[in-house]
């Protein structure tokens, strides 16, 4: 984007056509970005280091912050800092001294400019608070799209696709600008989205057809688009090559649910029609069967490499399982579940099969691919929590069965964050198992698993799939962590406070789950750092708060392009630079100077500077030919670490050729390199390793899932049993909401008919992620946005109360409750409530006086509706009152 | 020729308000003003419900009524269609606001600041003072047109020529370009897709065109969109009480229809009696005092000779006009005792009357004015009320005029209710908005028909039964007085609800179906 400056100050902002060539959205900005005006201009800005006078804590304590120099403010920090490396790096409980939280789904990475370096530097850092992940995010298909197709952030092909089912995914307000403009395009070619949700939201508005679900029976509406491929479609309608070559469907399955082998080789074995033989599934020139009964002898390989020998058994193939699994999952049983009628259900199904055109294929830059222009898309409510598993195998199923997983037009993942390398999917293609692509589970094997994890909330313990990269701390439990604060967990670790809390760009005292409890446990914590553009909620709790540059007034360079997360995948890829539009306001300072001088003066600046040479700031200061590495011994300044990281990328992008450094990136904005189409598909590098998507069956979680329980228990941990179920080859629907509802009622004790409604939340685009609450004009310019500001609610519903438009309410859960006005819209159930955004202020300025109800007041942290990846779900059972009514 | 116009894809529009945000940028409005929005609209009733977003600002119509109505000739069309107001010469009236079917135009009399207390830093720097007091709406960014052009740019094709709302559309839905080029990217659009111009039919050729399906889909041609009442949580969009106009107009139209009344009433009492010198004075002095408080009313008060400049299409300028012989003659038949001179000032009221009618006949923005059964019904509201002033003061004064005057009285009286009957009707016939109804049956005495012929029975027994003639007569003056002046109340504050929004058609989303509009909050028998 582009800023105009008057008299040094930021006064508008503009999108940059000149990026329109290499931008999918034409160098179009996001309405947030026109709120950094005020953001950067905004009276109520902290400006200069503050140090918390009052040692008590709480929502009712004024921590009367008392104005300090940063030289006070840094020695403060680093003392505290010297303190607990002295003591060492872990505590007695093996969790990090240091803590750090974050916000925005690593969109932080973007603005801290070398902090990371910082981070790195330092050694082990906790990241297990978390502030939002879990719940806000899309956290079973972050790990299960991980784990099946490198697709940590899943989406549709846009430019190609033809006809899209979305499970309460908001693409139009969660997509970015890309997502926006890709979906407009889709649409004005005549390309087909339902929606099917329980309330019309700005994404429904944009589809063809709304479907109103009722909420979290979703899975039975997935099952069932399932069982009309696999028992009303004709066999030939789906994509049998892709089938028997790129997917687990011909592979035999033995007695116990494990495959049968080859003994000598261990190999899976499949039935090859053409020999009339079981033969290892990579033996060349077979026919897999993917249906029938075979009579075989082998090999079943359990967990712990229990093993059990078969002769002459009846096996069946995979794929057979499959269809025997969803016979009972018709439409008509989804119809009742989903009360979404069966015809519809039928027909989402069969368009979805016309729209797939299997057998087609499209020449993408001279490589012919197969063509399948359908796609899946899921929310965060529906691929959060309870169901998630469910939800993401279905949809990654239903690409498979039409040959659309990873091509042209069907679904893609489009980053990914726990395998590596992770700026590259194609590369990030290892081949593991059983002719899968290999995935860095958490070990569970006896003698491999990990009793402790480094973080409070035990994620190398109890997620195998949140493997061990730096992202997967926020793929833990995270709530797990806020919850053993107050209550500690059986055989785990005993719970410790951090002795020093980082909190940047995050607000979790609003944003996560039963805020009143969060804000507690804070309140305890006794040292924490807050980078703090105004005050707010969480910051209140801090003893020290440092004004750091807002957007418009530091200096970064960022990696754009290329496939980087949901709609951001690119035909370029390459840097652009956030060039300072204006002085830094009052004393805030670059982050970049604020982490060297944190290094400083923790005695880590050679360690921090070689981090930064490594690419901790995002790009790698040396590569083949080149190197413009910072001396490690030396401070250097801000503009001489980005000029240094403009030098190193110029060199990456030329390979070497050029190194135009930060005076060129000033000018020109970005420099960007083609990005071949291609590797937008990960099945050109699945074909050439000659390897196969782990669909549909799941041998290997059932396997591992046993072998989790088998350490679990070693350790006297059996509060994860729950958990534990959700290891199967192949998930049975379970009742959702009755689920949520026993679960409320036994940790409440409360008769749940007394919680009539259930309560969602949107995103709100206005909003999501900027950090932005407190900007006037965005509260402005959201208020056209019906829904904003209230609670959403049924015509019907708000009769049967006597409630009417405008009239002021107390929705209730037994967590909490939340204030605001009843808005009335027909596009809701009328057994649900809708709350857009996270509000319910009551310290940040101009939005504490928005009277804005907020949900995660009410959203119970509760270990019963955790899953097995440790995710929960913005779901709850709610009653609305008339404020003035009587309890 | 070159007619520069806005074409918005509803297909494309998610309501994002990224438009909005930008034009808030690119013309430093004021918090809380928007030349540019996205409206949000929803139809039908659970399960079967359509959402769809609609951009709207000022519409550069081809025949713009905010140009017609505006007095000062500072709202001007320039050649290439756009729309322009001349903040030096507006004298901030709000003619245009509510004459402006599209509530495009807004009115900021001082500066504000978006978090209060003091401007921030950029607020500060881009203020203007120009802006304050008179009327603003889109300039279609005309700036960076004229600038672009003049750099060999091409409006709505280079980004820096075209304007800031278009330009930062992030979906693709907002265009802009030359209506008149057939090889323009808007008139291809057009070519291809099936669209619609919001509130068409009230003439004014609105240069923003909505796409909402495909040209080759199977649809209906827009028919006329579906009303609904009392729509469910459509308050933002439905019409809503206009607040460019309070009792400081009402009191105009109130003292400015007595007065000239008045006027008219004393002059013909001339004919069979003696001159009503007291009458004359008293009309000069309601209508001095209604065009005192509008004074008080407009922007830019010390402007107010502007108000001349546009006779030849502003009823506003022409109500200026007649009141200058209406008080000159009126003032120097009194000081000079002069019929003759009375008798012109009579006929100058009655063309100020008359203008007064036809300025809210020209306010196409509020349905309740703009009906054409209104120009009768002020006029006769206002001689009624003239003539029942004259009866109260003949009883003061003792005059007599009680058979003739009653039996006037009766007929203007039994005339205005026959013309009220006949604006209700149309009214409902016609359709207004739910507002408008609610309003006059709120309980107001006003010209409602059961009030009414009991004045004109009071009338009448003044010319029939001699006893008490003179206080039965100013009686019926007196409620035909209070109840006209009820009525002009009401009508401009409470009854004064403007066009609203209308979606004529719900888009097409991708394969979808483009489905029925809706004209939330409108009535119709």
């Amino acid at each position: 984007m582009k800023v105009d400056v008057m008299d040094g100050v930021p006064v508008q902002i503009r999108p940059n056509a000149t990026a329109a060539a290499v931008h999918p959205a034409h160098g179009k900005v996001c309405v947030k970005a026109f709120g950094l005006i005020q953001k950067t201009n905004n009276p109520n800005r902290i400006k200069t280091p503050m140090i918390r006078t009052n040692p008590n804590k709480g929502r009712d304590e004024d921590p009367q912050f008392r104005g300090a120099t940063w030289d006070e403010a840094l020695e403060l920090i680093c003392g505290k800092l010297n303190q607990a490396k002295a003591k060492g790096l872990m505590d007695e409980s093996g969790f990090p001294r240091v803590a750090a939280s974050f916000g925005g789904g690593g969109t932080s990475t973007v603005y801290m400019g070398t902090f990371p370096a910082f981070l790195k530097a330092w050694g082990a850092i906790d990241m297990s608070f978390g502030s939002g992940q879990g719940v806000k995010c899309y956290h079973s298909e972050h790990l299960y799209g991980e784990f099946w197709h490198r697709a940590f952030t899943v989406s549709p092909d846009t430019p190609l696709v033809e006809m899209i089912i979305s499970f309460g995914a908001n693409v139009e307000a969660s997509g970015g600008v890309c997502g926006v403009r890709r979906h407009a395009d889709a649409r004005d070619r005549g390309a087909k989205r339902v929606q099917v949700e329980p309330h019309l939201s700005i994404t429904g508005a944009c589809s063809a057809e709304w479907l109103p679900i009722r909420p979290k029976t979703d899975p039975a509406f997935m099952f069932a688009l399932l069982h009309v491929l696999l028992h009303e479609a004709e066999r030939d309608r789906l994509d049998v090559p892709f089938l028997k070559d790129r997917s687990s469907s011909p592979y035999l399955v033995a007695p116990n649910g494990f495959y049968l082998r080859d003994p000598d080789s261990q190999k899976p074995l499949i039935w090859d029609l053409k020999s009339g033989a079981a033969v290892p599934f990579d033996t060349k020139g077979t026919d897999p069967a993917i249906e029938g009964d075979y009579s075989v002898s082998g090999l079943e390989v359990g967990p712990d490499d229990i093993e059990w020998r078969h002769d002459g058994i009846t096996c069946q193939p995979a794929f057979a399982h499959l269809v025997e699994h969803v016979q009972p999952y018709s439409p008509a049983w989804a119809a009742e579940i989903c009360d979404v009628p069966e015809e519809m259900i039928r027909k989402t199904a069969l368009d979805y099969l016309h729209h797939a055109h299997v057998g087609e294929t499209i020449e993408i830059n001279g490589k012919e691919m197969p063509f399948r222009p359908v796609a899946i898309s899921l929310g965060k409510t529906v691929s959060n929590g309870w169901g998630g598993f469910e939800c993401a195998w279905a949809r990654t199923l239903m690409a498979v069965l039409i040959g659309g997983l990873e091509v042209p037009g069907g679904t893609l993942g489009t980053t990914v964050r726990l395998n590596r390398p992770a700026d590259n999917r194609w590369s990030s293609v290892v081949p593991g198992p059983d002719g899968f692509m290999n995935y860095p589970m958490n070990p569970t094997k006896k003698g491999q698993f990990r009793e402790t994890s480094p973080s409070r909330h035990a994620h190398q313990t109890l997620i195998p799939l949140a493997a061990n990269s730096p992202w997967s701390q926020a793929l833990g439990p995270t709530h797990l962590a806020w919850m053993a604060q107050k209550e500690e967990f059986e055989n785990l670790p005993k719970p410790t406070q951090p002795d020093v809390w980082f909190v940047y760009r995050t607000n979790p005292v609003i944003s996560f789950w039963d805020t009143g409890a969060v804000a507690d446990v804070i309140a305890n914590f006794p040292f924490t750092v807050c980078f703090a553009y105004t005050h707010d909620e969480t910051n209140h709790m801090a003893d020290v708060l440092l004004p750091e540059c807002t957007d418009l007034e530091g200096l970064q360079l960022i990696r754009v392009g290329g496939s980087k997360y949901v709609e951001q995948f690119w035909e370029h890829q390459g840097f652009a630079l956030r060039d300072p539009a204006a002085k830094p306001m009052g004393e805030a300072r670059d982050f970049t100077w604020i982490a060297t001088q944190l290094a400083k003066g923790t005695g880590l600046l050679a360690e921090y500077n070689q981090g930064i040479n490594k690419g901790a700031a995002g790009v790698r200061f040396f590569g083949e030919g080149y190197d413009f590495s910072l001396d490690p011994e030396q401070e250097h300044s801000v503009e001489t670490v980005w000029d240094h990281a403009c030098k190193a990328a110029s060199a990456e992008l030329t390979k070497g050729v050029e190194s135009q450094g930060l005076d060129y990136f000033r000018e020109h904005g970005f420099r960007t390199i083609p990005f071949p189409k291609e590797r937008w598909y990960l099945y050109p590098a699945m074909v050439e390793k000659g390897l196969r998507f782990e669909l549909p069956y799941q041998e290997r979680l059932l396997r591992i899932g046993q072998e989790l329980g088998e350490r679990l228990h070693e350790i006297g941990i059996t509060w994860w049993d729950r958990q534990l179920k959700e290891y199967e080859a192949m998930p049975h629907y379970q009742d959702l909401p009755q689920m949520w509802k026993d679960a409320q009622e036994r940790q409440y004790d409360v008769k749940i008919g007394d919680y009539p409604f259930w309560l969602l939340t949107a995103r709100s685009m206005q909003y999501s992620w900027g950090g932005n609450a407190g900007i006037q004009m965005i509260h402005e310019v959201a208020a056209n946005v019906a829904g904003h500001g209230g609670v959403v609610m049924n015509p019907q519903a708000a009769a049967k109360l006597g409630l009417s438009e405008g009239d002021e309410v107390d929705v209730y859960s037994p967590t909490g409750s939340t204030r605001g006005a009843v808005i009335l819209r027909h596009g809701i159930r009328p057994d649900t409530l809708l709350m857009i955004g996270q509000f319910d202020h009551w310290k940040t300025p101009f939005a504490k006086d928005l009277k804005t109800p907020s949900m995660n007041s009410l959203t119970p942290m509760s270990l019963e509706l955790t899953d097995a990846t440790g995710s929960g779900a913005d779901l709850v059972r709610v009653a609305v009152r008339k404020i003035g009514d009587a309890a | 020729m070159t007619t520069y116009g806005i074409v918005a894809d509803l297909n494309r529009c998610i309501g994002c308000q990224t438009c909005t945000s930008a034009c808030k940028h690119a013309n430093a409005t004021a918090p809380g003003i928007q030349w540019r929005k996205v409206l949000d609209f929803e139809t039908g009733e659970f399960p079967i419900v359509n959402r769809a977003f609609v951009p709207v600002g000022c519409m550069h119509c081809e025949e713009p009524s905010c140009r017609d109505v505006c007095p000062t000739r500072a709202t001007r069309k320039r050649d290439d269609g756009i729309v322009t107001i001349d903040y030096d010469v507006c004298i901030g009236c709000a003619y245009c606001a509510v004459s402006c079917p599209y509530q495009a135009r807004s009115r900021v009399d001082k500066p504000s600041a978006a978090y209060g207390g003091k401007a921030m830093r950029h607020e500060a720097l881009r203020e203007e003072p120009a802006r304050l007091g008179v009327a603003q709406k889109c300039t279609l960014c005309v700036d960076r047109i004229d600038e672009g052009r003049a750099n060999g740019l091409v409006p709505g094709v280079d980004a820096v020529a075209t304007p800031a709302c278009v330009a930062s559309c992030i979906s693709g839905a907002l265009q802009m370009g030359d209506l008149d080029d057939p090889d323009s990217n808007v008139s291809q659009l057009l070519r291809t897709k099936r669209h619609f111009r919001m509130h068409e039919e009230l003439g004014n050729g609105p240069n923003t065109y909505y796409l909402y399906d495909s040209e080759t889909s199977d649809v209906a041609e827009p028919e006329e969109v579906p009303y609904v009442a009392e729509p469910v949580g459509l308050a933002a969009v439905s019409p809503k009480l206009q607040t460019n106009w309070d009792w400081r107009a009402a009191a105009n139209f109130t003292f400015g229809g007595t007065g000239t009344g008045l006027m008219v009433a004393a002059a013909a009492t001339t004919m069979p009696g003696p001159t009503l010198w007291l009458g004359m004075f008293l009309a000069l002095a309601f209508v001095g005092t209604g065009l005192t408080c509008i004074w008080f009313e407009i922007g830019r008060p010390w402007r107010f000779l502007n108000v001349f400049l546009n006779p030849r299409t502003s009823w506003m300028s022409r109500e200026a006009m007649a009141a200058v012989p209406f008080f000159g003659f009126g003032g120097l038949g009194w000081l000079l005792g002069s019929n003759l001179l009375l008798i012109l000032s009579a006929l100058s009221g009655l063309a100020f009357l008359y203008s007064q009618a036809r300025i809210l006949r020209a306010a196409k923005g509020i349905p309740a004015w703009r009906h054409p059964a209104i120009v009768p019904l002020v006029i006769s509201t206002g001689l009624t009320e003239g003539a029942g002033a004259l009866a109260i003061l003949s009883l003061v004064i003792g005059a007599e005029i009680i058979r003739f005057g009653a039996l006037a009285l009766a007929a203007l009286l039994l005339l205005r209710l026959w013309f009220w009957t006949r604006y209700r009707s149309g009214l409902a016939h016609d359709g207004a908005p739910t507002g408008v109804f609610a309003a006059f049956n709120a309980g107001h005495i006003g010209l409602a028909a059961m009030p009414q012929t009991i004045l004109i029975t009071i009338a009448v027994i003044a010319v029939v039964i001699p006893a008490g003639q003179g206080e039965a007569l100013a009686l019926a003056g007196l409620g035909a007085m209070l109840t006209g002046w009820d009525f002009k109340h009401t009508l401009i504050t409470r009854a004064a609800f403007n066009q609203g929004y209308a979606i004529n058609k719900m888009p097409a989303r991708g394969a979808g179906q483009s489905r029925a509009g809706i004209k939330p909050g409108w009535h119709k028998a």
